[in-house]
């Protein structure tokens, strides 16, 4: 698996297995997504048939601004209900009873709630950018994690996306320079020269965003700016593909930091492997060719404990 | 191998073997007690002059002998961040592993990437030109692991990079 | 905002249980196996390239096993593979949970008498693969004690007898006060795998020649799940059976799998000799023959003299095996009368001048017992006590993977 998905796996699988079961359970799940987003899915006390799933997302009201309740009416305008809990930002409610035919497309299109919660920024600048008004538009942050952030900016010709990550570690920070040196450098490949044009940077921040207060500027942040150009988002199915890709940059690359260190613990296994046969060579055989005689059958032959009442044993001793 | 390498190995391995010349050693402070004379550094006269094989500033093997053990301490050639921090790991990695390497120090000496400890009894128990032999291969070894890690290292990030964008196209 | 869950993985040796804290059931059961391309493990020698990202596990690995080879990182409850098991935690979290660990707290279990390296291997993983904020690993046992404890009649303690019967294997593992007894722990070769053997064998005796082979296995399954029950004494069974048979057999329909068709495939004897085979060891194995009330005796017997009445007085049943309607009301039934009848023998031997007080035998049966081990480890994590009790990322990068030795719940050396 090298590409993560869009969808959450999880979500996907206990919804449909809800969906399909014969006769409606009592349901108190909680599950996470990428970046702080909590689900609970809860059947409605009264009604068992009736299913509550409730999001609860740090950067709801952010998005909020920037257009996410639109395309939630349009998503799953059906099944949005007001939340019922201060903590969630999101709930959809589903009769077990009155599903459509299709759960199998219903479970995944509801698993891709968080995706489409976090195209709003996106969506936004790319309509930005098609009403073709002068200068850059509004800078969009979306701070997806603690101290973490998207920045999302419209310009007449192209679209900025700028993520600002952490590596919490010595190790992760070094690892995590490799791979944005090669976000970059991939560019120059014939086949991928259309791709958005990568720049990468540690420690400070990229021009757009550097007039911002609070932005942490030591080495353990990275900020990598994308540049996306109309090819990317100008045809409808190609923006969908771009949205769903770039949301999940950040979680990609921290996937194949630790992917990549995983890799190295089995290499470094094998390698400590190989250094203990070479030191196990120094160690003199025990003199064992004497007593262990293999049988016809492949087994091994060992003497018996010798019994002291045997006076074969004792003449052999003496 | 390069040229100068060859040298550099053949230096610390002649180097070893004179120094694993070791007697088993009583400890002349505390009664009944046999401890490697050159960790406990208590009785100066026992301890000998300790050596520095150097290749350059950023390789060299410490020697540090003593009537009955032997300290090897190596410095593992770290070029840039990348190279540092995979040696660390690879350090690491090792010395957790220190009780099936025997003769390997948990702890390596300041300034030095990795010890060894060798004592009369280990080479009364091991062929001593087989622990040359380990101590040598394990350099070697070393460096090109390292350097392999890198390459493959940058091969993966080079692939994930390319997977990614290749997406948008 | 409120924490985000801690999450549970369960690595057992046939199927690993996942999900996270606070749910009643795990999110995910896959089998525990990953598929790996055929053509070359990919060694040392090969370095140019992602090759390890390319495998599968669970059922996608089962179900790609043509075009990949399937692998058993654990057996006997215990890892043996490091690499396959690190790279199918990676795809565990990555991909079927979907969290980033950094955020998380995880906690593992271990088998009974887990060697404290495998631990520290565990957390070298997690720590500096996965960066995870804290790890805690428990003991299967002791969870499978703690998930005991929603039952109605549990003592909610950490004493206690766990029959955990499993697909693979059976184990008997005395516990005090969350202390498992290792040398009194006791194995018995027989669990799911040998009981659905058992019942395929049963139908095909009895001549359902309608079950295409390649579903036999499938469909003794699902009997076995479906219809089994406990009796209360097989031979009386039998002439129940055999006196009303029109009651007593149930029919069973199946569809076969190839061309849709569907039979119907009658379910006898195999109803309660399923079970039975815990009882009657000699129905299946013809060199174990312990039934599974002595072996808990025997368990309880070796065991230190001033916790047996806390060990008969608590007996968890844990694992899929265990599920049979009664399996528990007959085990305490049993087990009671072999303790009784040593009481009895000791009374009479000593002439009548020592009255012993009766041994309250209990075995305790409760809803989550399939995955006791998992939802006793969704309890735990939910506890603010856990948060305590883990180790975390600042810990390890301080004092290095030998943390893990040493358990804060008892705090001592575990």
């Amino acid at each position: 698996m090298i590409l993560l998905e869009p969808h959450s796996f999880v979500l996907e699988e206990t919804l449909l297995s809800r969906f399909t079961s014969e006769k409606p359970e009592v349901v108190d799940i909680k599950l996470v997504d990428f970046d702080n987003v909590i689900y609970h899915l809860q059947s409605s006390p009264e009604q068992r048939s009736l299913l509550t799933l409730s999001v609860e997302m740090t950067y709801f009201n952010e998005v909020l601004a920037y257009g996410a309740e639109e395309i939630l009416a349009r998503e799953y305008g059906d099944y949005m209900v007001p939340p019922t809990n201060s903590q969630h930002n999101i709930s959809l409610q589903f009769d077990l009873e009155k599903l459509p035919e299709d759960k199998a497309a219903l479970a995944k299109h509801v698993s891709l709630l968080k995706r489409n919660v976090l195209a709003s920024p996106f969506l936004r600048a790319f309509e930005y950018w098609e009403s073709q008004q002068e200068g850059a538009g509004p800078l969009m942050a979306t701070h997806y994690r603690e101290n973490e952030a998207i920045y999302v900016q419209a310009q007449q010709d192209r679209v900025t996306v700028i993520f600002s990550t952490l590596f919490k570690e010595e190790v992760d920070r070094v690892l995590g320079k490799v791979f944005l040196q090669e976000f970059v450098d991939a560019r120059r490949l014939a086949s991928i020269q259309n791709a958005p044009q990568v720049v990468y940077s540690s420690r400070e921040a990229p021009l757009e965003i550097r007039h911002l207060p609070g932005l942490r500027q030591d080495e353990s942040v990275g900020y990598v700016s994308f540049v996306l150009f109309p090819r990317h988002f100008a045809d409808p199915e190609a923006r969908e593909k771009t949205i769903s890709q770039i949301q999940l940059f950040r979680d990609y690359l921290h996937y194949h930091i630790k992917c990549a260190k995983a890799y190295m613990h089995s290499r470094m296994r094998t390698r400590v492997k190989e250094f203990l046969k070479v030191i196990n060579r120094a160690k003199p055989d025990r003199v064992t060719s004497m007593s262990e005689k293999r049988t016809a059958t492949g087994r091994y032959f060992r003497p018996q404990f010798r019994q002291s009442g045997s006076p074969q044993q004792v003449e052999g001793e003496w | 191998m390069s040229n100068t390498l060859r040298p550099y190995l053949n230096a610390v391995r002649s180097t070893l073997t004179a120094a694993l010349c070791l007697d088993n050693f009583a400890s002349q402070i505390v009664e009944k007690h046999n401890v490697p004379e050159v960790e406990a550094g208590n009785s100066k006269e026992v301890l000998l002059n300790p050596l520095i094989v150097s290749r350059n500033e950023n390789e060299q093997v410490l020697i540090e002998s003593s009537v009955n053990s032997v300290r090897i301490s190596i410095k593992i050639k770290q070029a840039d961040d990348i190279e540092r921090i995979l040696a660390h790991q690879f350090t690491r990695f090792l010395m957790l592993r220190a009780e099936n390497f025997v003769i390997l120090r948990r702890v390596p000496i300041k300034g030095y990437d990795i010890s060894f400890l060798v004592t009369n009894f280990h080479t009364e128990q091991m062929y001593k030109h087989k622990l040359v032999d380990f101590i040598i291969e394990f350099m070697e070894e070393v460096d090109k692991e390292i350097s392999e890690m890198k390459l493959s290292l940058n091969a993966r990030a080079r692939i994930v990079a390319e997977t990614y964008l290749s997406q948008f196209v | 905002m409120s924490k985000l869950p801690p999450v549970i993985i369960d690595n057992g040796t046939g199927y690993t249980k996942m999900g996270f804290a606070g749910n009643t059931d795990p999110q995910f059961v896959i089998p525990t196996a990953i598929g790996l391309p055929n053509q070359s493990r990919y060694g040392i020698a090969s370095k140019r390239g992602i090759e390890d990202l390319d495998f599968h596990i669970g059922d996608e690995a089962v179900a790609n096993s043509k075009t990949y080879g399937l692998n058993y990182p654990i057996r006997h409850g215990q890892i043996e593979n490091w690499d396959h098991m690190e790279r199918y935690w990676e795809q565990s979290i990555f991909k079927y949970m979907r969290c980033e660990p950094e955020d998380h707290y995880f906690l593992l279990t271990e088998p009974p008498l887990n060697a404290p390296e495998n631990r520290e291997q565990m957390a070298e993983i997690f720590f500096e693969s996965f960066n995870v904020q804290g790890l805690y690993i428990a003991v299967q046992a002791v969870l499978a004690l703690a998930a005991s404890w929603t039952a109605k009649n549990s003592q909610q303690t950490l004493t206690g007898t766990v029959i955990d019967s499993g697909d693979g294997v059976t184990h008997v593992i005395p516990v005090a006060e969350g202390y498992v007894l290792g040398s009194s722990i006791k194995h018995i070769p027989i669990a799911g795998r040998d009981i659905t053997a058992f019942v395929q064998q049963l139908l095909r005796d009895h001549g359902e020649t309608s079950i295409p082979p390649e579903d036999s296995l499938d469909i003794a399954r699902r009997i076995k799940e479906n219809y089994s029950y406990t009796s209360h004494d097989m031979a009386k069974e039998f002439l129940k059976y055999d006196a009303d048979p029109v009651k007593y057999y149930k029919s069973f329909d199946a569809t076969n799998s190839i061309n849709q068709q569907t039979y119907t495939v009658d379910v006898g004897y195999e109803r309660f000799l399923a079970p039975e085979v815990f009882f009657n060891p000699e129905l299946v194995s013809s060199d174990f023959l312990t039934p599974l009330p002595e072996v808990v005796d025997n368990c309880i017997q070796t065991s230190p003299i001033d916790t047996r009445r806390g060990l008969y007085n608590n007996i968890v049943l844990s694992g899929g095996s265990t599920m049979f309607k009664d399996f528990g009301k007959r085990l305490q039934r049993d087990i009671k009368r072999i303790v009784d009848g040593r009481i009895k023998k000791s009374e009479e031997l000593s002439g009548g001048r020592l009255q012993a007080k009766p041994i309250d035998v209990n075995v305790i049966a409760h809803k989550k017992q399939r995955h006791a081990v998992w939802f006793g480890g969704s309890i735990m994590a939910c506890t603010d006590q856990f948060y305590q009790f883990s180790h975390t990322k600042a810990e390890y990068e301080e004092h290095g993977p030998s943390i893990c030795r040493h358990n804060r719940v008892f705090e001592s050396l575990a």
